[in-house]
Parts: C-alpha cells; sequence; structure tokens
C-alpha cells in the first residue's frame, strides 16, 4: 500500500507546484497587459448621427494570450435608462502582441432630444457605464467596470425670445421682430433652421417665419425671426410655436406664449 | 540504567532531529512563499488587504507543517496532514468568496473569475486528504501486524 500512496503524494506535489506556477504568472502577467486609450472623436455620419469613437490599444506583454476581450459602453440618462450602448469584440490577442482598436458607439441625437427635451435645453450629466472583460490563460475570466459622470451641454441652453417689437410694415400689417438667443453647450456645432408660427388668442396663425442659425461649439446665438402679422388678427396675448431644424435633430412645436 | 540512559538518548536525538525536519520544511515552504510573493506583489498593491490574508495562510500552514513533523511516526502525523487539506479546502473557499473574487479600487469594480483553478484545487486538497486517511490506516494496519508478530 506504501507505494501506490507514495504515487498519489508525488502526482498532488507535482500538481500543486503546476497549479501554484501556473495562477501565479497568470496573475503577474496582467501587469504586463498594456490598456491605451486614445483621443475620443466624435463625428457626424451620413445618416445624421453622432459618432462616437475611442482608438484602445492593448499590447499584451504577459506570459499568455488574452482572449474574448471586450469593451462595452452604455450611456444612461439620470433614471438609468440606456440612451446608446456600443461594444467592441477581439476574439484573441496573442502573447507579444499589440492590437488597435476603434471602439465605436453611434447615438441618436433626434431620438434622444425627442425623448428628453432637457438635454436640448439643460446642461445636465450623462451616466457611462464602462465595461472590460477578458479571459487570461484560458482559464481566468475578469471583468473591470466602473460608472462615470459625463457632462452634457444643451446644444438650446437658456433658449429664450427676447422682447418682441412691433412696428407698422403698412396699411393693414405690423412687422414682428422676436429677438432669439441661447447658448450652445454642446459638443457639436449647431446649424440649421428656427422656425417660428406666431397665433393668436383665438389660435389663428397669423404668420410664419424662420432663420438660420449657425452656433458654434461653447458660443452664444443672438438673432431674430421677423414676422409680418395682420393688424386686424392681433391680440394681447398668443403663443409662439418654434420649431428646430438642424442636420443632427428636429425638434418642435416648443410653445412659448406672449402677451 | 544504561539502557534508560540510552533510550532517553535515543528519544532526545528523534525529537532532535523531528526538530529538525520540521524547521527545514518550514523555511523552505516559507522561502517557496517568499518567492511567490514577489510575483503577487505588485497585485497586492491593487487588493487591499492580500498580503496580510495570504500570511495567515502560510502562518497556518507553518504551524500544522510543524506539528505534523513533530508527530511523525504517530498516528497523529496523518491526523495533522488531513487537518492541512481540509484547512487548505476552507481557506481557499471563504478566502475567495467561492471562486468569485471580487475587489472594488476607487471607482472601479475588478472581478477574476477563480472557479476553475478553485475546483482544481480543491480536487488536490481532497486527494491530499485522502492520501493522509490512506497513510492512516495503513499505519494502524501495518502496527496491528506488528503487534501480532
Amino acid at each position: 500500500m506504501r507505494i501506490p500512496i507514495r504515487m498519489i503524494g508525488l502526482a498532488t506535489t507535482f500538481f500543486w507546484i503546476f497549479l501554484i506556477v501556473f495562477s501565479a504568472s497568470a496573475l503577474y502577467s496582467i501587469k504586463d497587459l498594456k490598456l491605451d486609450f486614445g483621443e475620443p472623436q466624435m463625428v457626424a455620419t451620413s445618416d445624421n448621427k453622432l459618432l462616437f469613437s475611442l482608438p484602445i490599444t492593448i499590447a499584451n506583454n504577459g506570459y499568455y494570450s488574452i482572449e474574448f476581450f471586450n469593451v462595452t459602453t452604455g450611456i444612461l440618462d439620470e433614471e438609468g435608462l440606456m440612451i446608446a450602448r456600443g461594444s467592441t469584440f477581439i476574439p484573441t490577442i496573442e502573447k507579444d502582441e499589440n492590437v488597435t482598436v476603434a471602439h465605436n458607439m453611434t447615438i441618436d441625437v433626434n431620438d434622444l432630444l425627442q425623448s428628453h427635451q432637457k438635454y436640448l435645453f439643460n446642461d445636465t450629466e450623462l451616466r457611462i457605464h464602462e465595461t472590460l472583460g477578458m479571459r487570461i490563460a484560458e482559464f481566468i475570466p475578469i471583468q473591470a467596470s466602473t460608472n462615470i459622470s459625463l457632462p452634457w451641454g444643451a446644444p438650446l441652453y437658456g433658449f429664450t425670445l427676447g422682447e418682441i417689437e412691433y412696428t407698422p410694415y403698412n396699411r393693414t400689417h405690423l412687422s414682428v421682430v422676436v429677438p432669439v438667443t441661447f447658448e450652445n453647450h454642446a459638443f457639436f456645432d449647431l446649424t440649421g433652421n428656427i422656425q417660428m408660427l406666431m397665433y393668436n388668442s383665438s389660435d389663428l396663425l397669423l404668420d410664419e417665419g424662420q432663420t438660420v442659425i449657425e452656433a458654434l461649439q461653447d458660443s452664444a446665438y443672438d438673432g431674430y425671426v421677423e414676422l409680418y402679422v395682420p393688424r386686424a388678427g392681433m391680440t394681447e396675448s398668443g403663443r409662439f410655436e418654434v420649431y428646430f431644424l438642424t442636420p443632427l435633430f428636429n425638434y418642435g412645436p416648443l410653445v412659448i406664449p406672449y402677451g | 540504567m544504561a539502557d534508560t540512559n540510552s533510550n532517553s538518548k535515543k528519544t532526545l536525538k528523534q525529537i532532535t532531529f523531528k526538530a529538525l525536519k520540521a524547521t527545514v520544511k518550514a523555511v523552505l515552504f516559507y522561502t517557496i512563499y517568499l518567492v511567490l510573493w514577489m510575483f503577487l506583489a505588485p497585485i497586492s498593491e491593487v487588493i487591499p488587504g492580500l498580503q496580510q490574508t495570504v500570511e495567515a495562510f502560510v502562518m497556518v500552514y507553518v504551524v500544522l507543517i510543524i506539528l505534523g513533523e513533530l508527530t511523525s511516526g504517530t498516528v497523529f502525523q496523518y491526523f495533522f496532514n488531513a487537518a492541512k487539506a481540509l484547512f487548505v479546502i476552507c481557506y481557499l473557499i471563504f478566502s475567495l468568496s467561492g471562486g468569485i473574487f471580487g475587489v472594488t479600487f476607487q471607482n472601479l469594480n475588478l472581478i477574476v473569475d477563480l472557479r476553475v483553478l478553485l475546483t482544481i484545487a480543491i480536487l488536490l486538497s481532497l486527494l491530499g486528504f485522502a492520501k493522509s486517511l490512506l497513510q492512516a490506516v495503513n499505519y494502524m494496519n501495518e502496527r496491528a501486524e506488528g503487534t501480532r508478530i
């Protein structure tokens, strides 16, 4: 019985040594894994969406290959609802291999702003949930995740209509100049049109006009919309319906009462 | 009188030898730990309390090694060996939280799935436990045969 017991002992010792060396070297090789996140880029796609692209360079200088490398980014609103999600997957990164991938995520600004008006007019924060997963040395899955806040700048921050100027245009019509001001706090330049419809208190459309807007990132816009309204239809109070038409999003009507 | 002296000398020699053997084994085990720690040291910066946890394991294990060696030649040696195997199993299960090892570092949550390695380690420990039981059975068997002869 002594020989089988000794054999069990030898086999156990051998496997223990193998297991300890393998585990230690696998965990140690994580140290030699280098992840570099490049400069994020934001471009508008042909279908009027925003493409967020983050270059990631993975240098695997460890002892083992990396499998199932994946990066997932989820952008959530303040209530935790998913706005956009992007995922990048690399099946295998061999040892001593450098891989650069672009982690892309498409954000439909139109959808976002239609369902969340506050993002159009108020600066707020978006929550970003970042998950990075991989399997090292065939056996050890690792996952790292973090939550970060990303400030969101409103493209029409502080949108207001100024003091309306009424001047006689002719015997039947008045010229109405409506000043428009806002600040573009968004990370993209804003170009497009503002369309304005003026209604009197009896819901009668008096006139409509539009103006071209061009507000660069982090700049203020100061313009006006000129309307010609019939004197007869004018009332003390009423409302404006404002529509925003830009390549990235369309929004409206924004109802602003006057009088 | 001469026999008693000779017996006590023999016993003292045996105890010294056992103590020496236990010391060598303990030192060897601690050296292995120190060598392995060189690899794991960078990770300990990320995982708080790792060094204390590993050191606690090393201490208990060294104590069991010493006790096992001091009681060698008796059935208690195998009990301590079995205890060593069971201690490894329990320690690994508790310290690795069942194989899913999670650490929070600042705002970063790190999860390492060590279930496969844990399973292998538990199986090896069970093998060690079985070996100790077989050794104990063999020891008792040999002793019984010796008494009969």
